[in-house]
């Protein structure tokens, strides 16, 4: 029986062995390569998608148990074109390095403000435990993401 | 015409181009590229040393989707640096456990990797070594028994038996100065172990075969390496290859050698199909190109008034089972644990030795960073024996101008001295973090180190084109350090009036542009920035020749500006830019110049030095950190509470840019101080597979370094500029250890400092560290008197 789930806004149906990780659907299937394939064990961040509003990674989660989810990307964040704040806040911070691992990065901090909207350093540095920069040594990253609190506390 | 770039139109925090497909998930890595292609696995040894008596691909062939076999018989060409001894594919003898025997491109990934694990080979079991002691002991097998056969890629180097290279610097008479009756004698031995790059995007390469040439599309720092390699491998012409690179997903030197690129050409060229080679996570932590393990003997002869009269030392380096970059590593040990400090008299012998172990390789100032550990460690020895506080010998005894290095160069300028200085500033300007100890250990260093750009050939093309925008062309990557997003379009707007946008930078394709050594060493900015700026300078005299007639002015008189051409100091007098390339285009056609660089070379002493790839050091690049740690007695835990850093830079192109791979350098450098660790287990395999086992910082471990950028330290780079994005790494590990060492009482004597190495410390359960495979004697060392 085919997995049905909601791909950023649209509705697909998968006839595939419901083991493969989500993260293998998403490139090899759908073209869908903004969530990368680094560790595969769940440890560095840089699968990480949306599934019902939550941040997770990609690479553990069999599709066979995605039926009904709605599942978002880092290509389907925003609208064609558009940045969400958490994007807008690295670039105006120049955070960006190789890049690998700023999908996931963008991904999990997504969620966090919405649930955190006005986080402490620490708060900050907990969140992001999950997803693993080789470059940049995080505290930049930090001090964008608190421009984006202290901006909306002004 | 001689017409300086005001630095000033230069310098800006320029944001980066590539930053919105980045964090939008667009950018397309080599990783991303396999769809609708053949899938290549690799066959890889399951033991560290042994003759292949047969190898039996009929199992593989026979399972559905197999399109070819790769081995060695189709890569016949040995490769390597400095020698030749390095096989693509092995089908003889086999060297470390991992190696590559055969490779197999399928339809599917899973196909190719069940064709890869069908494949039998029949094995006959060799003795092996797993450590240089085990190495360079009398009766040790030797792992190349033709190392006299091998092809040699450059002269000098001294070799024998497992000793791949070695180098050596004899300056002055160390045996007078040890002998001297007002000298203390301080000794150490100090070891490392290997440190993983892990860049996110592992190494990968997509290849094609077009018009009977290869086209290897790879995640490579080094495009030009890795076309000379697959046609030495491969045994082609240069010319057959061409290697064009995306963004890169990190490098941090891994990727400045070529290592799967000719395999995956190979099967292009059999099946006429695209093949993706993309390592597996597995696959490229245990076939990592480490920083090297290693291990020092050095000793040192020193005055109460802290001048260092005599200094010997033997380093071994380990290059694995083939020489690869550890070879060329030897130099740097010259300019590094020979560096920082005025030596009367010194003696250096550094060793690359084969083991049954995966290759090492380059990463992040290599054997810069455990040579500055050892040789600051050493340093507060030498302190503790005189009893002078550790920064007043520094001060007295560091580098200044027209002061000779190991070699015999002669440094210019004043430069570490008044870093210290500008750290005393920095110290004062913040408070200590002592209470944040709070009942634990509390520990402060200050430490200094000595790397260097490696400069080399470099080329570029400018194009002007008729809208007024350029297009530079180099062979340049960009690896995630800014330099085609940021500092080049920032020389080349600068040079033509233009804004930074204006400049369309090409990524690397070695049909397009010209030979250059790679982006890593620091050097891009300053080789591919030279060049780029020389290119721009010819094609802005070009344009300013045509507007002077145009205009009836003197070319002297004119500037580029704002995308206009006006006369000096009379802004709205002159023209669109537009304007004088459409007369140009009407004259002679389209407005082009072309720039090169290479290393202008520095005299070493003759005869100092022999065995090295670099006697003395184009630009010199100096660092000095300082550490603030806690240290809990019960757990051996170490915390940083504070980082500082100022850093010779030159010119400060990117401030912003600059202070980020600052932070980013030092972070690594933490995770080499305190927890990457990468061991060698007894079947002479690495014994970190994943993330879960080999430990980089997470951003709950780091703190915000505070940054002092150290400006106008004479530098040949274009503007004054140094490569910043390489050195920040350099004294981490010194200045951690140091740190940590004076807060626990005790010597550390290697890196890097888990718990349980730290809690040994602090018990007194470490012994004094000592290396019976580095004689006491310095000349027992060489390979000369030992063969």
């Amino acid at each position: 029986m085919p997995i049905e789930l909601t791909l950023n806004g649209e509705s697909i149906a998968l006839d595939i062995d419901p083991r493969t990780p989500l993260l293998d659907v998403l490139r090899d299937r759908h073209g869908l390569t903004g969530a990368k394939a680094v560790c595969r064990e769940g440890f560095c961040g840089a699968c990480t998608v949306h599934i019902d509003g939550q941040a997770v990674p990609s690479c553990l989660r069999p599709i066979g148990l995605l039926q009904g989810c709605n599942v978002v990307t880092v290509e389907g964040l925003t609208a064609p074109g558009t940045l969400n704040r958490v994007q807008q806040a690295f670039i105006d911070h120049d955070v960006v390095q190789c890049g690998m691992c700023f999908p996931g990065m963008v991904m999990t901090l997504t969620t966090f403000l919405d649930g955190t909207p006005n986080p402490n350093r620490d708060e900050v540095k907990s969140a992001l435990v999950g997803n693993i920069c080789r470059c940049t040594g995080y505290e930049r990253i930090i001090d964008a993401v608190l421009s984006i609190r202290s901006e909306g506390v002004a | 015409m001689n017409r300086p770039t005001d630095p000033r139109s230069v310098v800006m925090n320029l944001p980066r181009r590539d930053a919105l497909d980045k964090l939008t998930g667009r950018t397309r890595y080599t990783s991303d590229l396999g769809v609708g292609v053949l899938h290549a696995a690799i066959v890889r040894s399951t033991v560290a040393s042994a003759r292949i008596l047969r190898m039996d691909f009929a199992p593989a062939l026979a399972i559905k989707g197999v399109r070819a076999i790769a081995q060695a018989s189709d890569a016949p060409g040995l490769f390597g640096i400095g020698i030749a001894d390095h096989p693509l594919l092995n089908g003889t003898r086999i060297r470390f456990k991992g190696e590559p025997l055969a490779a197999i491109a399928a339809d599917t990934l899973e196909i190719a990797r069940a064709a890869a694990a069908a494949v039998i080979v029949e094995t006959e079991p060799l003795p092996a070594v797993m450590t240089m002691a085990e190495a360079l002991s009398p009766d040790a097998p030797t792992l190349h028994p033709d190392w006299k056969s091998y092809e040699l890629l450059r002269d000098g180097g001294i070799r024998g038996g497992n000793v791949a290279w070695e180098a050596r610097v004899i300056r002055g008479d160390t045996d007078a100065a040890f002998a001297r009756p007002d000298v203390t004698i301080v000794e150490d031995c100090f070891q490392v172990g290997r440190q993983n790059q892990l860049p996110f995007e592992p190494r990968c390469a997509v290849a094609s075969f077009e018009d009977g040439r290869y086209h290897i599309h790879t995640s490579t720092q080094v495009p030009w390496t890795v076309r000379a390699v697959t046609a030495k491998a491969l045994g082609v012409s240069a010319s057959r290859v061409r290697v064009t690179v995306p963004a890169v997903g990190g490098g941090f030197g891994l990727k400045f050698d070529c290592t799967i690129e000719p395999i995956a050409a190979v099967l292009a060229q059999k099946t006429g199909r695209t093949v993706s080679l993309v390592h597996s996570r597995e696959e490229e932590n245990l076939t990592c190109l480490c920083r090297e393990n290693a291990e020092l003997r050095i000793r040192s002869a020193v005055t109460a008034a802290g001048e260092i009269v005599g200094r010997e030392a033997t380093v071994l380096m380990d290059c694995g089972a083939y020489g690869g970059e550890q070879v060329f590593l030897t130099t740097m040990t010259a300019h590094t644990l020979g560096g920082n400090y005025k030596l009367g008299s010194v003696r250096l012998n550094s060793r690359a030795v084969y083991t049954n172990t995966p290759p090492n390789g380059a990463f992040r100032a290599c054997n810069g960073v455990y040579n500055t550990f050892f040789l600051e460690r050493h340093t507060d020895n030498i302190a503790r024996a005189i009893g002078m506080h550790p920064l007043e010998l520094r001060r007295r005894a560091v580098l200044g101008d027209g002061d000779i290095g190991a070699t015999g160069q002669v440094f210019q300028g004043d430069v570490l001295r008044p870093m210290l200085d500008r750290m005393a500033v920095l110290i004062d300007r913040t408070k200590d973090h002592r209470d944040k100890a709070d009942g634990r250990l509390y520990g402060r260093a200050t430490t200094v180190g000595t790397w260097f750009i490696f400069v080399g050939p470099s080329s570029a093309t400018v194009n002007l084109n008729a809208d007024g925008s350029a297009t530079l062309v180099t062979s340049g990557v960009e690896i995630g350090s800014g330099t085609m997003v940021q500092a080049l379009p920032q020389i080349v707007a600068a040079t033509l009036g233009l804004s930074p946008d204006e400049v369309i930078v090409k990524s690397a394709d070695t049909d397009a542009a010209g030979r250059d050594l790679g982006v890593g060493g620091g050097r891009a900015t300053v080789s591919i920035g030279a060049a780029s700026k020389m290119a721009a300078e010819r094609v802005r005299d070009q344009i300013l020749d045509i507007a002077a007639e145009m205009l009836q002015a003197q070319p002297e008189d004119l500037i580029l500006t704002k995308g206009r051409v006006e006369i000096a100091g009379r802004p709205g007098t002159g023209m669109a830019i537009t304007t004088a390339i459409a007369r140009a285009e009407a004259l002679f056609g389209p407005v082009s110049g072309n720039g090169n660089f290479t290393a202008p070379g520095v005299n070493a002493l003759p005869g100092c030095a022999a065995g090295h790839f670099i006697e003395a050091i184009d630009i010199p690049v100096f660092a000095v950190h300082d550490c603030e740690v806690a240290v809990d007695p019960d757990t051996g835990h170490v915390e940083v509470l504070s980082y500082k850093v100022v850093q010779d830079v030159g010119l400060a192109l990117n401030p912003r840019a600059i202070h980020s791979q600052i932070q980013g350098g030092v972070v690594q450098g933490l995770g080499y101080a305190l927890h990457e660790r990468v061991t060698v287990g007894p079947d002479g395999a690495l014994e970190q597979p994943g993330f879960e086992q080999y430990l980089v910082p997470l951003a709950g471990d780091v703190v915000p370094v505070e940054i002092d950028l150290y400006e106008g330290a004479p530098s040949i780079g274009p503007l004054g500029t140094k490569g910043a994005g390489e050195v920040p790494i350099l004294n981490v590990g010194a200045a951690v250890a140091c740190a940590v060492s004076r807060a626990v009482g005790r010597d550390v004597s290697e890196l890097p400092l888990t718990p349980p190495t730290v809690l040994a410390l602090i018990q007194g359960r470490t012994g004094r560290m000592d290396h019976p495979q580095i004689s006491a004697i310095w000349q027992d060392n060489l390979l000369a008197r030992a063969t």
